[in-house]
């Protein structure tokens, strides 16, 4: 049998069903690794163990008294330290939450817990999801399993790592300019931002309220699909939460690709930004495995990638700068510096800026529209390099901004980024793959037919 | 420091960060020119922005 550690939500729901496992003994597995490998990897701000046991052994009685919950009863999920967990902490990385204690879950942990998940704890972040990897906060960074030396992405740093050392095998991130799927892509595993709207912010500290997604981190494609139909669904207290979207993301997993159109958006990589040689060399690796899956593979056109980063950054500064103005008056050396100093644009940037580029918007909203008019799925690259050194800032300044993920943060458009080989160095390089609004289940069935076809998901990183 | 950086700032109320973080401020007003000046606004005054008002949705 393969290590519990190593299991899939999927599989651990019939080692459940089968009575070869049980959560306590799970649970009991999980923090033991937590307890040797995380003093090393930092994926962790604060770790809830009696809180996952008790779960666990409720869990566990449940089940055996016939009384499941579903596919995720009794499956250990880290939470984000941005996301609110009743009677823990949230202090979004940052000395100016310090003592924050969220008094309610928020409504996607709310949703897992009725769902049976075990909450493991709160995970590490870039202060306020924007500022890191920095060594000037009250926690330090998460380290990247495959290699320690090197930046397991970010924002969601704590639940790439996690997830991919086999600490847990699901995670909540959340995604504002790509920050659910840059862990994904730099530890090699699944994560996806949803479509704007799919799955509620009600109880997650804002970044940006028009760009901020909530998305799972998986080691699989069908335990995203998995956590994501639990994770989505109407939220009348979020603003943004739109009735009537779309479950059941995995029904489309087996279905192959064959007939499916695809549109590759070579010019990301190619022209706005020049990949690696080994980032592009994948990219037409996954294009050439579909192709021979039975997909139809083509060219396809977007707006630039630095327009779209350029309407993130505008967007993002100024709906920030009016969350974070008041202590950045008051507080500012309770920051760290690069919090500070991506926070602090928006004070310069005026109320035409912001409508400007909300109603630039509208115009790459609609390209990128006209495009999925025409192709099922658009493949192109999330990540431009592998992971940078973390002791390295101005490595990690040079590739953080080299990537193709926020064009779907300011569209709101699902995107899942996954692992599509390794580099020379042995750091996992990565592909996205981008579908039409709440068509997670297309994205998904073009993720798991990768996957099958090549089997990326099987490798492990070294850490464990 | 720019005096018209220095004025902005003061005027967002951000005289500690003016104090004692200068080079913060000033790297992030230009880094507030250089966001805005890639942004290519519509000539069209009838291109509205995105997400639009709408009455009777929501909360």
């Amino acid at each position: 049998m393969t290590e519990p550690h190593w299991l899939s939500a999927t599989e651990i729901g019939q080692a459940y069903a089968d009575r070869t496992l049980s959560p306590v003994e799970l649970v009991a597995a999980l923090l033991a690794r937590i307890e040797k490998l995380d003093p090393k990897l930092n994926a962790f701000i604060r770790l809830d163990a009696e809180g996952a046991m008790r779960a666990a052994r409720q869990a566990e009685a449940e089940i055996a008294a016939g009384q499941g919950r579903g596919p995720l009863h009794g499956v250990p999920v880290g939470i984000k330290d941005i996301i609110d967990v009743a009677g823990l902490p949230t202090t979004a990385h940052s000395k100016i939450l310090l003592g924050n204690i969220a008094k309610a879950d928020a409504a996607v942990v709310q949703k897992l817990r009725s769902a049976g998940a075990i909450v493991m704890g709160k995970l590490s972040t870039h202060e306020f999801a924007i500022g890191g990897p920095s060594f000037d906060l009250p926690f330090p960074p998460a380290r990247n399993p495959w290699n320690r030396a090197y930046h397991p992405g970010g924002s969601s740093s704590g639940s790439g790592s996690g997830v991919a050392a086999g600490l847990f095998p699901l995670a909540l991130g959340t995604d504002t300019g790509g920050s659910v799927r840059n862990p994904a892509s730099a530890c090699g595993i699944v994560g996806l931002k949803p479509t704007y709207g799919l799955v509620s912010r009600r109880g997650v500290f804002p970044l940006s309220y028009t760009l901020d997604h909530v998305g799972p981190l998986t080691r699989t494609v069908a335990d995203c699909a998995l956590l994501l139909d639990a994770m989505a669904g109407h939220d009348p207290a979020d603003p943004a939460s739109v009735a009537g979207s779309a479950p059941y993301a995995g029904r489309l997993l087996d279905r192959g690709v064959r007939g499916l159109r695809i549109g590759f958006v070579r010019h990301f990589h190619e022209h706005d930004l020049q990949a690696s040689t080994e980032v592009a060399a994948a990219l037409e690796d996954v294009a050439r495995v579909l192709a021979a899956e039975g997909a139809q593979v083509e060219t396809a056109t977007l707006p630039s990638l630095t327009e779209f980063a350029g309407i993130n950054r505008v967007i993002l500064c100024g709906e920030a700068w009016s969350i974070h103005a008041p202590w950045l008056r008051e507080r500012p050396g309770d920051y760290g510096q690069l919090a500070r100093r991506r926070l602090l644009p928006g004070a310069f940037m005026t109320a035409g800026d912001y409508v400007g580029a909300q109603r630039r918007r509208s115009e790459v909203i609609a390209a990128v529209e006209d495009c999925l008019r025409a192709y099922d799925v658009l493949l192109c690259a999330s990540s431009m390099d592998p992971a940078s050194r973390l002791d390295d800032p101005d490595q990690t300044a040079h590739t953080y901004p080299r990537q193709a993920r926020t064009p779907f943060n300011v569209t709101g458009h699902p995107a899942l980024a996954t692992m599509s080989g390794l580099s020379s160095d042995g750091l996992p390089l990565s592909v996205q793959f981008v579908g039409r609004y709440f068509d997670e289940a297309t994205v998904l069935r073009v993720a798991a037919a990768y996957e099958r076809a090549t089997g990326w998901h099987t490798q492990k990183p070294p850490a464990g | 420091m720019d005096p018209i950086v220095a004025a902005l700032a003061k005027a967002a109320g951000l005289d500690k960060a003016l104090a004692q973080f200068p080079g913060d401020v000033t790297a992030a007003a230009e880094q507030a020119l250089n966001n805005t000046g890639v942004v290519k606004v519509p000539t069209d005054p009838a291109a509205e922005p995105w997400p639009p008002m709408r009455a009777g949705q929501g909360l």
